[in-house]
């Protein structure tokens, strides 16, 4: 107090302000809100503040996402499906088996071909756009009604907008008591009928995407092709 | 008091004036409803203007008739079909609300492309406009995949094998197109949740996002005003003035320029040497 008191005797009146003795003394306090990179302590509340509030919307907002999105990226489990005997599937023949499951309206279906010494097992979904194929026997081909592909009895493509052959289902061949009889055929995802008896159990697996050449890749969306410059847009 | 008057107000007029005033002074709604409604426009508005409103329009409709749809609606996929087959069949006026919401869906997007068309050949984005037509973009798009979530919901052959068709052109985008697919039919496939995930999309999230985007839509559309068509008088006028400016800058480049450019209309300010 003296002092500010002595420093107001030494300003004397100068301007006509009030120089009397003052109830709180004026201390200049620098003050370092215009000091950008001064961190106050109002600063630093602001971003405790805010780093909380985005700690607790990510406490939030995680689980909701991965609840989401989680299970609709991963791959489906994979599972064989009996799908009958061997004598279900007469030589020379290709047979039509709804595999939808409990997806019943989605018409997923599978065509078991048994030619030139080999079971094959053939996805109805086009590799276009995902509408259902036909198979007709009298051309003994596939085409989709959607947008007119057409494949031939291996699901090569032979007509349409179609990018790549038609998907397959992995396929094995067992015996009542479930032992897989003999090896894979020619192709991958076949089976050379050479090995197998009429009583034998046929099973159904995961679903591969083929190249022209009937090289299995893994599976792909429809709509992509799987040789050439375009089929690297789809890496994963 | 001139004789068009009718006299003071009565004890109702009284009341509702305070009532106004009560609100006013303690949200500021009247000075807020008067700064977005009583804004001042170019003379040469025309009904071509109006198609912005009217889309926003058809939106509350399709809100209100989807809100009563879904009263009805079941969206699994073994009760969809039957329970769209009742709103239709059974349920009092329900073909007509059912027509009202699929019908004003169509409408919707006609009214979105002929705004759009309307912004664009108005030149109405340019300059300061452009975050306008950002969130037009933005809500263009939401109407879309509104158009494309509701189209499912249907639940028959036609809007199964569409949804397909559309997801697995979704898919096709490349490197990100198959997680997008997968996660808006909730699997790699077509499945009992796809559906519910479709619907989840098109009653929730999407309407949240249109109603936000629309409330900044009319916010910039409410702050930086109106444009007027670029054919109009006063843009005809502005134009020749300033060309004949530019003639009389290219005849005398430095001295009595002025004198030279033709009387400005009172509505623009022509400064000579721009």
């Amino acid at each position: 107090m003296a002092e500010s008191e002595g420093n107001d005797a030494q300003n004397g009146t100068s301007g006509g302000q009030y120089v009397g003795p003052r109830a709180i003394d004026p201390v200049q306090e620098h003050s370092h809100d215009d000091d950008p990179d001064f961190i106050t302590r109002t600063r630093f509340l602001s971003g405790v503040a805010i780093a909380g509030g985005a700690v607790l919307s990510a406490a939030i907002l995680v689980p909701i996402v991965g609840f989401a999105v989680t299970d609709s990226v991963k791959n489906p489990p994979n599972q064989w499906v009996d799908v009958g005997s061997v004598s279900n599937f007469p030589e020379g023949q290709t047979t039509s088996l709804a595999v939808s499951g409990q997806s019943e309206w989605s018409d997923a279906r599978v065509f078991l071909r048994n030619k030139d010494a080999q079971l094959i097992a053939i996805w109805n979904r086009c590799s276009h756009l995902g509408c259902p194929v036909e198979y007709f026997a009298g051309g003994d081909n596939f085409v989709c009604p959607c947008h007119g592909s057409a494949f031939n009895s291996l699901g090569l493509v032979t007509a349409g907008p179609a990018p790549r052959p038609l998907d397959r289902f992995n396929i094995k061949v067992v015996d009542s008591t479930g032992k897989s009889v003999g090896g894979v055929g020619l192709v991958h995802g076949s089976w050379s009928t050479n090995v197998i008896s009429p009583t034998n159990r046929v099973l159904i697996g995961s679903a591969f995407s083929i190249t022209p050449s009937q090289t299995a890749v893994r599976l792909h969306d429809p709509g992509e092709p799987v040789t050439g410059v375009l089929s690297n847009l789809y890496p994963f | 008091m001139s004789s068009t008057d009718i006299g003071p107000k009565g004890p109702a007029g009284q009341a509702q004036e305070a009532a106004v005033e009560y609100v006013e002074n303690r949200t500021g709604a009247k000075t807020g409803l008067t700064w977005f409604l009583k804004r001042n426009i170019p003379s040469e508005t025309s009904w071509f203007q109006t198609l912005g409103f009217a889309a926003m329009a058809v939106f509350g409709l399709q809100a209100v008739t989807g809100i009563v749809l879904a009263m009805y609606y079941k969206p699994d996929p073994t009760t969809a079909y039957s329970s769209i087959q009742h709103i239709t069949n059974d349920v009092t006026w329900g073909w007509l609300v059912r027509g009202m919401h699929k019908w004003g869906a169509s409408a919707m997007i006609i009214l979105v492309f002929l705004h759009m068309a309307r912004v664009f050949i108005f030149g109405s984005y340019k300059y300061p406009r452009e975050l306008t037509w950002v969130t037009g973009a933005i809500l263009l798009i939401m109407v879309m995949f509104m158009g494309l979530t509701g189209y499912l919901l249907v639940w028959d052959q036609r809007a199964y094998w569409a949804t397909v068709v559309a997801m697995n052109i979704t898919a096709s985008a490349p490197i990100i197109g198959p997680y997008i697919a997968d996660v808006l039919r909730a699997g790699s496939q077509f499945n009992p949740d796809s559906l519910a995930r479709f619907y989840a999309i098109h009653m929730l999230v999407i309407p949240g996002g249109i109603a936000t985007f629309i409330g900044l839509h009319l916010f910039l559309v409410s702050k930086l005003g109106i444009s007027e068509p670029p054919w109009s008088k006063r843009a005809s006028r502005a134009r020749r003035a300033e060309e004949a400016a530019a003639r009389a800058a290219a005849r005398e480049p430095q001295g009595r320029r002025e004198v030279l450019v033709e009387p400005a209309p009172h509505t623009l300010t022509v400064e000579a040497g721009q």
